[in-house]
């Protein structure tokens, strides 16, 4: 059996996955990158094939992708996140047409085709704001566990209005709807909410279209996916894997690869009948 | 003045020889118009995006290109609202802070942005800071003689800064000059068309810039020496898509943008500095220089954004380029804030749509220093040209 690896070094999260032939995921790993990348790309590599007591000479090939995919440096190739979580996506929840990857520092929105190829895309401008990194400020200005950000915005049926366009000023924004006596739950909400509506604005340039299939880190909070589907009036395809939805795409193009190069070549064939 | 002002690359192989036309490109010093100074030489600084400097080259004054630079607008800034253009203020700041100094400027009324900058820049110097009114209408029966008045009344002021007339020998000698160095830049627009892989994107701009920080004839000289290298180069063609760079008609995009594009795809045409190469043949010579320059300008150029001629739809003339560069792919760019760059590309996608040409869409800014995100989406691009 060959297996296929997809190692996807995000700038806040690494994400390690193998897959074998059947395109099945075999085993998953995930860990903070930290300040050196090539070491994180290292770790979640070996953690998630040490996971499933894969020996490294049976990954026949390593494909890597993020933002540190050229640190990658024990990968034979590097395909784009964008292109990669285009093919994770569609993979995952086949009906997917449209994906909203939402990571820690940048947010990127991806049409595709039924096939998985990319047919347009677009990603938030320098600015944080509508990023993980906007829910990362407004966390810290409110002393909260960033895992608890969801829950805790969830608690509040209704949300402050959050006008700042800037992650910097945002924290002051949300200091000051406290300073106003507003329930923490209040300004989280506004914060969830103040992000979705941004996300749209992306997701319009690109066209919304088909089913909406949300990935990257920000996919696991509740808040955020309830903020999208009430400004989207829409369900999106969420799943446990889509986190992941970065290094399975790698891996499903490491494992075209390999395929690929297994398949007899049409000129040999005819020389040998 | 016999001196050269940049002899660095003489007698130097072809890798040495670009890597000296990028660091003086770089190089928001401007030695060599500092040089010329020194030396007793004037300037007259020109702000894009066509002017015809032959009538400048003919009064011994130094034509400059003002194309902005990276550096921060500090002084600049206060002269201008912060919706503008950075090509507007790093423009003035190199006068302001020094960097370049000048006996004369001319700008054109482009946008909003530049026609204002005449004036503005007249507020903080003495010396002439003059508006060129070229014709927006080129398809105008009487464009031809309004645009030689225009030269006409340039020339006048040139004369006055120089403090002697041009005539019209000087000024023949002048246009043969300038044929000469468009002749040799279509020679490396034709390299780059041919066999892109034998000079890299930025190399072709740094060395299509230098023309407006150098005494033409010593522009002429570099390429002369350097074309006949770069055909002979042994770059071996690799697997790359190529595309055409359209947005760089006025503010330019920074060097390491052009750079990054360059390690991705062959750039194998673009508008970089496409004023230097406005007029596409040699201007003839005839009995009136200065309408012969007119005519040419109305008749034989190419294209941007800022000229609204009838008979050069932009869009069909971008699909034209792409053709003729046999390119698989369009980077449509347009500075931040430009307005007519970012009007234009409308008119762009439609016609590349219709074409069924790919295009990639983005905006730079010239002080822009990260391309992570750029590098990113091209990169994507280029992925989904190559495994379609």
């Amino acid at each position: 059996m060959a297996y296929a690896a997809g190692v996807d070094v995000g700038s806040t999260q690494t994400k390690a996955v193998v897959i074998n032939e059947d395109r099945e995921l075999i085993a998953t790993c995930l860990i903070d990158t930290g300040a050196n990348v090539t070491k994180a790309a290292e770790n979640a590599f070996r953690a998630c094939i040490e996971q499933e007591g894969i020996l490294e000479e049976e990954i026949e090939w390593v494909i890597g992708t993020g933002y540190g995919r050229y640190k990658v440096t024990f990968g034979n190739a590097q395909v784009t996140e964008i292109s990669c979580h285009g093919r994770g996506a569609t993979h995952i929840f086949p009906g997917t047409r449209t994906v909203l990857d939402m990571g820690g520092q940048d947010t990127k929105v991806i049409r595709v085709s039924p096939d998985g190829e990319i047919e347009d895309f677009c990603m938030n401008d320098k600015c944080a704001a509508g990023t993980g990194r906007f829910l990362g400020a407004s966390a810290s200005a409110l002393d909260i566990p960033l895992d608890d950000l969801g829950a805790t915005a969830l608690d509040s049926d209704k949300g402050v209005a959050i006008s700042t366009t800037c992650t910097v000023f945002a924290e002051s924004e949300v200091l000051a709807w406290l300073g106003k006596g507003k329930k923490v739950q209040e300004i989280l909400w506004g914060v969830h909410e103040s992000i979705a509506k941004r996300s749209i604005g992306l997701m319009r340039r690109v066209g919304i279209e088909g089913e909406i299939t949300f990935t990257g880190g920000v996919s696991l909070n509740t808040a955020m996916v309830k903020a999208m589907e009430d400004v989207l009036d829409t369900k999106l395809n969420i799943s446990e894997q889509c986190h992941y939805a970065g290094a399975l795409g790698a891996a499903l193009f490491a494992m075209d690869h390999i395929q690929a190069s297994r398949a007899p070549h049409p000129i040999a064939e005819e020389v040998a009948q | 003045m016999s001196q050269n002002l940049f002899d660095s690359w003489r007698d130097q192989p072809l890798e040495e020889v670009l890597y000296q036309c990028r660091e003086l490109y770089e190089n928001t010093d401007f030695p060599t118009v500092r040089a010329w100074r020194d030396r007793g030489g004037k300037v007259l600084g020109h702000f894009q995006v066509y002017f015809p400097e032959e009538i400048v080259h003919a009064a011994g004054i130094l034509p400059v290109k003002l194309r902005g630079g990276n550096i921060q607008p500090d002084k600049a800034d206060s002269r201008f609202g912060s919706y503008l253009c950075s090509i507007i203020k790093t423009s003035l700041e190199l006068a302001l802070s020094d960097k370049i100094e000048l006996d004369a400027f001319v700008t054109h009324p482009i946008c909003d942005a530049a026609r204002n900058l005449g004036a503005i820049w007249g507020r903080n110097y003495d010396y002439p800071c003059e508006i060129l009114y070229l014709p927006q209408n080129p398809n105008s029966a009487a464009s031809a003689e309004y645009l030689r008045g225009e030269y006409d009344r340039l020339q006048r002021m040139v004369e006055r800064v120089a403090g002697a007339e041009i005539n019209d020998e000087a000024l023949r000698h002048s246009m043969a000059v300038f044929n000469r160095n468009r002749a040799l830049m279509r020679e490396l627009y034709e390299i780059k068309r041919q066999s892109p892989e034998k000079i890299a994107a930025e190399d072709a701009y740094a060395l299509v810039a230098l023309a407006g920080i150098l005494p033409r004839e010593e522009h002429n000289e570099l390429l002369a020496y350097v074309l006949p290298m770069i055909r002979e180069s042994a770059a071996k063609q690799e697997d790359r898509i190529r595309i055409v760079f359209e947005g760089a008609f006025c503010e330019q995009p920074p060097f390491d943008m052009v750079r990054s594009i360059g390690r991705s795809a062959y750039v194998v045409d673009d508008d970089f500095m496409i004023g230097l190469r406005w007029i596409l043949s040699d201007v003839p010579r005839g009995r009136d220089p200065l309408r012969d320059l007119a005519l040419s300008y109305i008749e034989d150029s190419s294209y941007s954004p800022v000229q609204h001629d009838l008979r050069k739809r932009k869009e069909e003339m971008l699909v034209r380029r792409v053709r003729a560069a046999n390119a698989d792919a369009v980077i449509v760019t347009a500075a931040k804030m430009c307005e007519p760059g970012l009007e234009e590309q409308v008119a762009y996608i439609h016609g590349l749509e219709r074409e069924g040409i790919p295009f990639f869409v983005s905006e730079f800014e010239e002080n822009q220093s990260s391309f992570s995100d750029l590098e990113l989406q091209l990169e994507t691009f280029m992925e989904n040209l190559l495994f379609a």
